[in-house]
This record gives C-alpha cells, sequence and structure tokens, in this order.
C-alpha cells in the first residue's frame, strides 16, 4: 500500500519536510519504461540517502546534514541534542502573531509544527573527476517531473533530534517507493502523472497517515483505492475519511480563500445544569452578507445559509464542487421547475424549501424538513434537533418570521428541558474579523426568546449520504 | 562624483614597459573586481599580435585607429576572461597612442568597451543584479608624454558619454585577498531537439539555465558560515598588513530542485527529442574577494559565478571544437567525451591564480603556449596545477587518436617535467582508472536499456 503510519497521542512536536526531488528519465519504445521508471525512483531514493542530503529549517539560521554523521549549522546542536533544541532556533512568524486574538489562542494550543526544506549539497563531492558529456542520439521521450515530497514525523520534545532526522530520512525513502508504485499505476504510454501525497488524522489506534493520489485524477476516480484503505484501516464505510478535502490541517497553515472556519470552537459553552452539547461534526465555512463583492444585504440570508452547508458538503469531502453563488442558487431553482426564469438575477427570498431544493439538484443531497406552527416550539425540539447533530452533525439552515438563520448545533437537557441554540448568523455585514463576530454574538449561543414566538418556521436538515 | 580605481603597481609597471611602435596604438585588457564603492585593477594585458595578418591595410590612409582590429580585441577580451578565476573580469581597457591621435582615442574606446562589453556576455548564464557595477573603464596613454587620462562609461547605456574617473597607484592591491574555493559536482540532463531554429549547441546551453539557476538561488556557507546578506563578510583574518598570507576559504553550495513556474503541474513534462545529453562530473571552482569590507552577498556571489561560467564556457568550448571538427561526419554519435577540464597557473608577479582549459588531446605544454600567446607569461610547464580535476578519458600527448570516443587511453597523464608527483600519482591513476572503467561499463549499460 502506499501509504504510512505515525501514532500521535503524546507528541507536542510535528517536524514537516518539504521539497522537490526532481524525476528525470527517458522513455524510448523499445525499452521496458516500468523498469526505467523504477531505476529512477532508486537513483532518488540513494539521493537521499546519501550525505548530500541537507534539512533547513524555516525562519531559522539552521542547516542539518542527517546522513553525514549529523553535521549541523549550530554548534550546539549535534548529535545529542533533543527535538525540543531546536525551537530556540526558530523566529515566529511575524504576521501571524498579530492576527491572532486571545481567544483564539486559548483554544489552539496544539503542537508546534517545525516546517524543513529539503536541500542538497553540491560541494564536496566524492571524487573529482572531470565532467564528460554522454550523448544518447535516437528519438527519445524525455519525461521530467517535480515529485512534491512532504514527510511528517511526530516527536516528543525530548526524543534525540539525530534519531528524529533519521526517521524523516526513511519517511522520505518510503515516500519514493509510494511514488512509484503510483507512477507506475497511473501511468499511460509516456504520460505521467505527479504523485501527490495526502496526510489524514484516522482515528486511534491508526493516527496519522500518508496516502499518495495521483495528481489529476478526480477523487470519484479513486473509489477503489479508497476502499482497499477503509477496509484496511477499519474505517467505516459510509462517510469520506480518505479524500483530498478530508486531509490534515496543518495548525499553522492558514486557509486561503479568506472565509472563517467553524468560528463557534471559540465560544465558552452555556451554562446550563445537566446539559450536554450536540454539535455540528468537521468543519464548515461562515458565509454572510457582503462577501464576494455581493451585496446581498437584505434579501440574502438563507442564500448565504445555503453556502454554509454547501461548504460542510465540500469540506467535509462528499463533494469537489465549489460553493454556489446567489445566482447559480437561482439558476438552479429555475433548472429543476421550483422558479420561473425570471427569478433569475432577482433579489427575492428564498426559504427552507429552496434550499432543500438546491441541495437536491446540485449535490444529490435530501434533507428533512421540520415544521413549528410557532416559534416558541422550537424550546421543545430539543431531542429531534440534538438526534440531528449526532447522527447527521450538518448545519441546519432555519427561516421564519423575515429571518433565515443557520443552526450549529444544541446544549440540551434531557432532564429539564433547558435548551440554548449554537447560532450562525448570515446578517453580518463586516469583514473576517473574528474578534467581533465572536464579541457581538454574530456566532453565539441564544435562548429560546431567541425565535419570534408567535411567527412559524420551517428548518431544513440536509441528511449525510453513505460514500467514502 | 566619478569612480574610483585602486591599482596595482604591478599594472603601472606593465603598462610603463610597454613597447609602442611609433605612429602605432597598442591595445589591452584591464582586469579586476568592482564594487559599489571602489573598483580595483590587478592585471593588464596587452591585446597580442595577430599572426594571421593578411595584407597591411596599415598604409591606406586612414589614421592607425581604424586600423584596430575590434574583432581581435573583443575575442583576446573572451579567451582572457575564460581565465579569470570568480571575482575577477573585464573591467575595461587601455589604449596607446601618440599624441596626435590623443583627441579621437575616446571615440575609439568607447566603441571598442561597448564591443567588448557585448561580445564576453554572449551566452552567459547568469544575470545581473542592480548592484553589479556596469561602469567600464578606459584608460588612454599618450605615448610620448606617458600621461594617462581615465573615463568610465556605463555599458548598460549606449549613449552614456564618458565620465570622470580616479586612478591611483598602490602596492599590493590583492596580495591579502581572501580566495574560496570548492568542488562542485553535477549531473544534468538535457533533452536536445534539433530543428531550423535550434542547433544542439543551443539546446545544450539552454537546458543549463535551470542549472544555473537552482546554483545562482543556492544557499551559500562560507567558512561555515551562511552568506546570503549584506552583512560584512569577514574573512577571520586579523588585519595585519605585514602579513600577506593569501586566506583560503572552503564554500559549501546547498541547491533545491524547486522551480515555481513548473511545480503546480499535474502531469509529468514530456519532450520527444532526438537525443538527449549528460553533462557529470566535478568542477574545481575558486573566487577572490576585495578585502575593503565586502559584504557577504558579494562573496557568495563570486563563487556561484565561477561555478556557472567554468561549466558554460568549457560546454561552449567542447561545441565550438566539436563545429569545427565534426563539419565533415555525418551527425553526432552516442558516447561519452571528455570536456574540457580546468587547470590553475599562478599568476609571475602577484600570486594570483588563473586558470585554462584543456583538451584531452593537449598537454601542459599546449596550455603554457596558450598563456604565452593571451597572457604573454612565462609560465614554466610544472607550475601548471592540473590535479584538481581527473581525468580517465584524457591521453597523455603521444602518437595518435583525436578519436575521442572510442577507447580510453588508460595511461598516466603524467609527462616526465612532474617528476616529484609521479609515483603517488601512477598509483592513483591505476586505482581511478579501475574506478573509472567500472563506472563507464555501468553508465553505458544504463543508457542502452
Amino acid at each position: 500500500m502506499n501509504c504510512d503510519i505515525v501514532h500521535s497521542e503524546d507528541c507536542n512536536i510535528i517536524f514537516r519536510v518539504k521539497g522537490i526531488l526532481e524525476f528525470v528519465c527517458l522513455l524510448d519504445d523499445s525499452n521496458d519504461a516500468q523498469c526505467t521508471i523504477s531505476k529512477t525512483f532508486q537513483g532518488l531514493s540513494s539521493k537521499v540517502s546519501s550525505k548530500n542530503l541537507v534539512f533547513t529549517v524555516s525562519n531559522s539560521a539552521v542547516l542539518i546534514w542527517p546522513n553525514n554523521c549529523f553535521q549541523s549549522s549550530m554548534d550546539s546542536l549535534t548529535d545529542t541534542s533533543s527535538c525540543g533544541d531546536i525551537l530556540k532556533y526558530i523566529e515566529a512568524d511575524n504576521s501571524e502573531s498579530k492576527k491572532s486574538s486571545k481567544k483564539k489562542d486559548r483554544k489552539n494550543s496544539g503542537p508546534t509544527v517545525v516546517n524543513m526544506k529539503l536541500l542538497f549539497e553540491v560541494t564536496e563531492p566524492a571524487g573529482n573527476e572531470a565532467p564528460n558529456l554522454y550523448r544518447m542520439v535516437g528519438q527519445q521521450h524525455f519525461a521530467r517531473m517535480p515529485l512534491p515530497m512532504d514527510c511528517i514525523l511526530y516527536v516528543t520534545s525530548n526524543e534525540s533530534l539525530a534519531n528524529a532526522c533519521n526517521g524523516l530520512v526513511e519517511a522520505l525513502s518510503k515516500q519514493l517507493s509510494d511514488m512509484e508504485e503510483v507512477v507506475i499505476r497511473s501511468r499511460k504510454g509516456s504520460s505521467l502523472l505527479v504523485p501527490q501525497p495526502f496526510h489524514f488524522q484516522l482515528p486511534e489506534p491508526t493516527g496519522h497517515t500518508t496516502v499518495i493520489y495521483p495528481a489529476g485524477v478526480p477523487d470519484s476516480q479513486l473509489q477503489g483505492v479508497r476502499e482497499d484503505l477503509h477496509k484496511k484501516f477499519e474505517l467505516p464505510g459510509d462517510r469520506p475519511c480518505l479524500r483530498r478535502a478530508n486531509a490534515f490541517r496543518f495548525p499553522d497553515e492558514a486557509y486561503k480563500d479568506g472565509y472563517l472556519r467553524n468560528p463557534h470552537i471559540h465560544l465558552n459553552p452555556p451554562n446550563i445544569d445537566d446539559a450536554k452539547l450536540y454539535l455540528v461534526q468537521g468543519v464548515y465555512s461562515y458565509h454572510h452578507y457582503m462577501q464576494d463583492r455581493v451585496n446581498d444585504d437584505g434579501w440574502g440570508c438563507a442564500y448565504r445559509s445555503l453556502q454554509t452547508i454547501f461548504s460542510w458538503f465540500q469540506q467535509q469531502g462528499y463533494v469537489e464542487m465549489a460553493v454556489p453563488t446567489h445566482t447559480q442558487i437561482q439558476q438552479a431553482l429555475v433548472d429543476v421547475g421550483d422558479k420561473e426564469p425570471h427569478f433569475f438575477g432577482s433579489r427575492q427570498w428564498i426559504g427552507s424549501f429552496e434550499v432543500q431544493a438546491v441541495l437536491n439538484q446540485l449535490l444529490g443531497v435530501t434533507s428533512k424538513i421540520m415544521f413549528v406552527s410557532h416559534g416558541s416550539e422550537l424550546a421543545t425540539k430539543g431531542r429531534e434537533l440534538a438526534n440531528h447533530f449526532q447522527t447527521e452533525g450538518t448545519p441546519i439552515m432555519i427561516g421564519g418570521g423575515v429571518l433565515a438563520h443557520t443552526i450549529l448545533g444544541v446544549a440540551w437537557s434531557e432532564i429539564t428541558g433547558q435548551i440554548r441554540f449554537l447560532i450562525l448568523d448570515p446578517h453580518y455585514t463586516g469583514g473576517e474579523d473574528l474578534q467581533i463576530i465572536i464579541d457581538k454574538g454574530w456566532c453565539g449561543w441564544k435562548g429560546p426568546e431567541f425565535w419570534d414566538q408567535n411567527a412559524y418556521y420551517n428548518l431544513c436538515l440536509p441528511q449525510r449520504f453513505k460514500t467514502i | 562624483m566619478g569612480r574610483s580605481y585602486i591599482v596595482d603597481e604591478a599594472v603601472e609597471k606593465y603598462l610603463g614597459e610597454l613597447q609602442t611602435p611609433p605612429g602605432s596604438c597598442v591595445t589591452g585588457l584591464l582586469t579586476g573586481q568592482s564594487s559599489p564603492q571602489r573598483d580595483f585593477v590587478v592585471l593588464a594585458v596587452q591585446t597580442p599580435h595577430r599572426e594571421s595578418e593578411g595584407p597591411a591595410k596599415a598604409s591606406t590612409g586612414g589614421s592607425p585607429l581604424d586600423d584596430i582590429d575590434v574583432e581581435w580585441v573583443t575575442e583576446h577580451a573572451r579567451q582572457v576572461s575564460r581565465m579569470l578565476p570568480g571575482g575577477l573580469s573585464i573591467l575595461g581597457l587601455f589604449l596607446v597612442t601618440p599624441p596626435e591621435l590623443s583627441k579621437d582615442a575616446q571615440n575609439t574606446l568607447k566603441r571598442l568597451i561597448f564591443a567588448v562589453d557585448k561580445y564576453i556576455t554572449k551566452g552567459r548564464l547568469w544575470e545581473l543584479t542592480e548592484e553589479d557595477v556596469t561602469d567600464r573603464v578606459t584608460l588612454h596613454i599618450c605615448s610620448i608624454t606617458k600621461k594617462a587620462v581615465c573615463r568610465t562609461f556605463d555599458v548598460k547605456d549606449p549613449k552614456s558619454s564618458a565620465k570622470p574617473a580616479d586612478w591611483k597607484y598602490q602596492t599590493s592591491v590583492l596580495s591579502s585577498w581572501p580566495m574560496l574555493t570548492c568542488s562542485v559536482e553535477l549531473d544534468v540532463h538535457i533533452p536536445v531537439n534539433e530543428s531550423a531554429s535550434n542547433n544542439t549547441e543551443k539546446c545544450i546551453q539552454d537546458g543549463f539555465r535551470k542549472w544555473a539557476k537552482q546554483i545562482e538561488a543556492g544557499h551559500c556557507l562560507i567558512n561555515g558560515k551562511q552568506a546570503f546578506d549584506d552583512s560584512e563578510f569577514i574573512s577571520g583574518q586579523k588585519k595585519n598588513p605585514k602579513i600577506t598570507q593569501r586566506q583560503t576559504l572552503p564554500a559549501r553550495i546547498l541547491v533545491s530542485d524547486e522551480h515555481p513556474e513548473v511545480d503546480e503541474r499535474s502531469s509529468a513534462q514530456v519532450q520527444v527529442c532526438s537525443g538527449s545529453a549528460r553533462v557529470r562530473g566535478v568542477v574545481h571552482c575558486r573566487a577572490y574577494i576585495h578585502n575593503n569590507k565586502p559584504k557577504a552577498r558579494q562573496a557568495a556571489q563570486a563563487i556561484k559565478r565561477d561555478i556557472i561560467n567554468t561549466v558554460s564556457c568549457r560546454v561552449e568550448m567542447f561545441l565550438e571544437d566539436l563545429l569545427i571538427s565534426e563539419g565533415s561526419h555525418k551527425g553526432p554519435c552516442s558516447g561519452r567525451q571528455a570536456l574540457p577540464r580546468r587547470v590553475f597557473v599562478p599568476a609571475p608577479c602577484s600570486g594570483l591564480s588563473l586558470c585554462d582549459y584543456m583538451f584531452p588531446d593537449e598537454s601542459t605544454g599546449d596550455v603554457a603556449e596558450r598563456l604565452k600567446e593571451m597572457l604573454d607569461w612565462d609560465i614554466p610547464e610544472t607550475d601548471i596545477d592540473i590535479s584538481l580535476e581527473t581525468s580517465h578519458l584524457f591521453c597523455s600527448e603521444v602518437t595518435d587518436s583525436h578519436s575521442s570516443d572510442s577507447s580510453e587511453h588508460v595511461t598516466s597523464e603524467v609527462e616526465t617535467p612532474k617528476i616529484q608527483k609521479a609515483p603517488q600519482y601512477y598509483a592513483g591513476v591505476a586505482v581511478a582508472a579501475a574506478v573509472a572503467l567500472l563506472a563507464t561499463a555501468t553508465s553505458l549499460l544504463y543508457f542502452n536499456e
């Protein structure tokens, strides 16, 4: 199989080494392509095990030669040093520390990531034979591709640094061999696909695993590979765990699209006796008014709630589609016959039924609709909502009165019946400022009085579908 | 605010001793090192007499200035610039004229300096940075009064006018300049696709561009410390003017295979080609850096540029030679050929190390001859150091063969002059030869599959 495993229970440092290894080979019609490819990988494996390999630690002046009796560029880092010793050489990335608020830091006390890059020394060679030119004449296919190496190792701060580096070298070798398998398996003639590593955090005892997927091949065509891996790791057979979207996000990797993820984790749970929390599972993005340069202030709240739900299905690996725009949502409703063509491009509101229709049309997702004739009744729906979050774990869209909101969870006491609702409000018109969003309650716990006690409400509860 | 040139007294002596036939002109090169604050001139070389002179054009009534063979001056400049180690380059030209031609001298010098710069920078694989000085010096000397006028031109600007500059003589300018050294291993694969616009030579030169960029972008460690910024490069030598011993500092270069533009691909880049070339081996490199508060970045740049230059230069020489010798053959053939290897020679006065390239069928005698021709130096063959780069495809100066791709002659390359080195050398060669045979066998196998 093309993956390997790291146990990560007590580790507080993640060493991550990334870099490009250039794969170059000559394929011609007469030779055995598989053999040539294997030989090239063997060559790269020797390169990685050679004494020319150098790790450079990002944001520091540290250089390590792991295969050269553990040489380092710092006198105080030797083969007896521990992993934690390396931390004092690393300069914190200034831009990160400016953006983080106090609340954010409190919640994120995960392991420290030490990023390293792969380098090769070209000096201090073994011999001094002057260069020769080797020429091959005859038609060939000259194939060249960059292999994106990405290996991780979970360590504790008092483990030996030299051992950790050896571990990384072994991981690199193993990754090359996994990549070789994928390149050979996905080859078509002289077309070779770049093997890309993805890291996954699987439930214990498996822990962290790296899987290699061929670039450009959509998840839908890798079903067979995932089936084998689900069996191997004893993963549930009904939900995605190893899609590219499920890849582990390292603590220091920011989301490039600018949307906030799971703002609710920065909240303190409400203080109710005997209450249990039933929350959305996984990751969603916060979609709200005025984003994406669309001025939907006053009419787009349900659209935004729908986008949040869509983002959930995308990030849990159910679909590879991008979150739809307002017009794409409207087009879907026209396509399905729910709306007349003039609806497209308008500023008309939509409700739970439209949300249900769009989820079905674009994602093939079915949803349950829950109806309450008075907002006051929502306080009695604790059990249903708790069950929903336990089994489906998807965000809920609620529409009624003149407003639409997203429910991300409930705090509910089976004994007293007391209930609080975790609400994500799409009516927020500001920027992606987590501090404001939390402080002003745009994402917050609300009591039953939050709802219009006399209006009727429809809730759209999206259901997961079975897939891996 | 003109530039300041600190010139070694050896140059003063050389210029003073120049023999100028009456009524005629003498041109020559000025070499040294530029830095943002000041420039150092360490070597002057007269343009050698061109032997294959056709019927004398001198007496057509034009001025001797018009008779200056610009092509020959630029060719000489190119040959000499190939002999310079890192950090040193052609900084300008000198021109000796009789007094009556003095007023036209500036124009001639301007014409020459632009022509020289254009010619020697052709085929260069590294780019100039903002910190590189593009001013070149022109020195006009009157043959009677010996008066010297120093001006500079900015070769980046074809419209540039002459700017005044300071020319000061000083003793032992580079005697305490540290010398950076390293041996660099390379293994570059290049697809070759001959077409109307792209001949083999261009393919191979282009193939080296990527490698050159990697070297330029690489980390450089000098004496164990990373050299990448504008901090002062401290060679570690205590400033004692009495000690003129030159420090030799090892440099280490670390590169990454990253190439941002291509790294986003999802599939391999596959090129159909009519052949391929691979250059594999070790090159020995040297660079000098001045000791007047040099920046670490400049030191790193000097050695990196030497690495790139020595490779591109010997490939260029090999291909030029190939063009001449293969002209009549039916086409290129597969196999292994040795590129010219680098040998080092000490300059007569300053101890500066220059270099030359020796083809497989040449000997140190040929190198000595070339040095005499290009630089007017008499260097005993024993002083030519050929030990820094070895090669097992090189034959001794014997009998036959310009057939460089047939059998290897596993004879020693030792000629009798190198007596004191001979015994270890034989032994070394024998062992190395065995290894080379094994390596050849393996590499031919690899390519023939």
